[in-house]
């Protein structure tokens, strides 16, 4: 749960930049629509997860989100995101044949956490998408990821998802966040 | 416009005027007639266990609270304050001691009853008469196998007797899967689509092969061993209905060979004693989906309930409840909800693909053109012989893919539609006999 705000860390200058960079780069993969390249991304063990959300009075406010293991709009290990990816290039995945057009904006990055070579790291984002003539849906929420370096590299290792909706305003979730 | 709704469902034809997704006056008819009238599924018991436990739905697009009160019963009440009308209620579930409205002040207890008013002697006077302004009632709330219904027509009949055989095997096949209870989370989401058209589709395994192609081709959904030329339909009164493939032993033991720790495919539930008792023998062999009319599916052979909400004639919201057996060993429990969540809801891999064809759809019978031309539900039409040979009480088609189901579901709507009240409903409405 993104329960009480984490303190940005002291972290180096560089390694928020590496982070923002990573993720517009991420972004910019997502928004091309190269899903194969995103998977390159993230590491064997990922997990990859969007809550349910509802309204709940201030006082009752620990039960906001569903909790892992139970319902969720994405509950994902790395298989399941890579069939997800085969499913898009099958040319016969409906809601995105003819493809959306998507624009990711990731913004608030803020590392939370450093320990080894993990990196917790929190971001807003806002997922713009349009669809045939008029269709169009927005996300915005924060995600909470654990970074982590693999041979020099940043690979995504846990990725959770907050969006800001309960009833979600959209048709369908037929891309990633 | 012409209001004869029963011109506008062809049984004969196998036709249906597009009119009846699209037009405002008859949508607001659908809320009076149906949704006011009908009983609505509202939750599970076991959602509101504890005194004060609530669970916000909706009866059409009134707002309703369903709360257990101190004495263990399940309470309906309309989330409107008698006084200007603000809701009582604004969280989607949770626990509370009373219900205040945020604008007077207003409270009412766990029993809907008026049990504060500020300024009740100074303001009022104590001539209020607070025993006749507590929240509006249900008219009867009813459970069924631990599923929570209610209805705001008086002259409604009994739950049993509303959901017939057909309703009861349905809710059965749910219950069958053990000490079930609502897994933690109900998903939803907006459609722009007519909520007939969502209803529709359940009963649909026509779809599957075009609209879920790539389930397969992306490695999924496996091939199931179900026949698309050994299907069976069973007809319920008040538009309940259950359409799908057959189910055999051979068909499930071959699903338990192949069904690791995901139960979903495993159908063994369905040779116990406790469910030949339940469903009879047509249930037992019913892999199909049951709808009760108006919006409740029961869907995947029973482990999640799907609700279509209507929210104006353009729009759907998606309720996804999802149950498991209390008992499930947790790694099973977990792969189980994990594929739950992978198949429908709005990120599901099946699911996805529906939404926008509804959409579409809902869009075409807006135009002046296009909705001069009936949509096309004639198929397997006249080849539908209905028996309750096999099973007393629930009369039942067997056959290839067809669309009976949904033929029946609009000529009940066209009943439900052309009713004054519940006598007359009864009485000019009857299931279908000999050939469809």
């Amino acid at each position: 749960m993104p329960d009480a705000v984490t303190p940005g860390t002291s972290s180096t200058l560089a390694l928020r930049l590496e982070v923002e960079t990573f993720y517009y780069d991420e972004a910019a993969l997502l928004d091309g629509r190269r899903f194969g390249e995103w998977l390159d991304l993230l590491t064997e063990d990922i997990h990859y997860w969007m809550p349910v959300r509802r309204t709940r009075i201030s006082a009752q406010l620990d039960s906001e989100f569903s909790k892992i293991g139970d319902m969720a709009f994405f509950d994902d290990d790395r298989k399941m995101l890579e069939m997800r990816v085969r499913r898009l290039e099958t040319g016969y995945a409906w809601a995105e044949e003819p493809p959306s057009r998507t624009r990711h904006l990731v913004t608030n990055v803020r590392i939370v956490g450093v320990e080894a070579e993990l990196i917790t790291a929190e971001s807003n984002f806002h997922l713009h998408r349009t669809r045939l003539n008029s269709d169009e849906s927005n996300w915005l929420g924060l995600r909470r990821d654990v970074l982590r370096r693999e041979s020099g590299a940043l690979r995504i290792a846990r990725r959770h998802i907050f969006l800001e909706q309960t009833v979600l305003l959209a048709p369908n979730l037929s891309n990633f966040f | 416009m012409n209001t004869d709704y029963r011109s506008m469902v062809d049984a004969g034809a196998g036709t249906v005027d597009r009119r009846i997704f699209s037009d405002a006056e008859i949508y607001r008819v659908e809320m009076e007639r149906i949704f006011a009238r009908c009983w609505n599924f509202m939750c599970h018991e076991s959602q509101i266990p504890e005194a004060g436990d609530f669970f916000l739905s909706f009866i059409g697009e009134d707002s309703v609270i369903a709360v257990r009160d101190r004495k263990g019963r399940v309470g309906v009440f309309l989330n409107s304050c008698r006084h200007r009308g603000n809701a009582v209620c604004r969280a989607e579930s949770g626990h509370v001691k009373s219900f205040l409205c945020t604008y007077h002040g207003w409270t009412y207890d766990l029993e809907g009853r008026l049990a504060g008013v500020p300024g009740y002697k100074s303001f009022y006077h104590e001539a209020l008469e607070r025993d006749k302004w507590g929240l509006i009632p249900a008219a009867k709330v009813e459970s069924y196998k631990g599923f929570v219904f209610a209805t705001m027509d008086p002259e409604a009949p009994a739950l049993d007797e509303y959901l017939g055989e057909v309703g009861r095997v349905g809710l059965s096949m749910a219950a069958a899967h053990g000490d079930v209870a609502v897994v933690d989370g109900v998903q939803k989401n907006v459609l722009a689509c007519n909520w007939k058209l969502a209803v529709d589709n359940l009963f649909d395994w026509y779809h599957v092969q075009t609209s879920h192609a790539s389930a397969p081709l992306s490695g999924y959904l496996p091939k199931l061993p179900y026949s698309d030329d050994d299907q069976i339909v069973s007809l319920g009164e008040y538009g309940h209905a259950i359409s799908g493939p057959r189910s055999t032993p051979e068909i499930r033991a071959q699903l338990a060979a192949t069904t690791s720790k995901v139960p979903l495919f495993d159908e063994r539930w369905r040779d116990t004693p406790e469910a030949a008792a339940a469903l009879g023998p047509v249930g037992v062999a019913s892999r199909g989906h049951p709808n009760i009319f108006p919006n409740l599916w029961i869907a995947s052979s029973g482990v999640q309930l799907c609700l279509r909400l209507p929210r104006g004639p353009f729009a759907t919201e998606i309720w996804w409840f999802t149950l498991i057996d209390r008992n499930m060993p947790a790694e099973q429990r977990r792969a189980s909800v994990q594929r739950m969540n992978h198949t429908f809801g709005p990120a599901g891999m099946l699911e996805q693909d529906d939404g926008e064809n509804w959409s579409q759809s809902t869009l075409a019978t807006r135009s002046a053109v296009a909705r001069r031309h009936p949509l096309n539900y004639a198929m397997n039409i006249g080849r539908g012989q209905i028996s309750e040979a096999q099973q007393p009480g629930l009369p039942s088609i067997e056959t290839s893919i067809n669309e009976h189901a949904q033929l029946w579901t609009y000529r009940a709507w066209a009943d439900w539609m052309a009713a004054d009240d519940w006598p007359a409903l009864k009485r000019d409405h009857a299931i279908p006999r000999g050939v469809v």
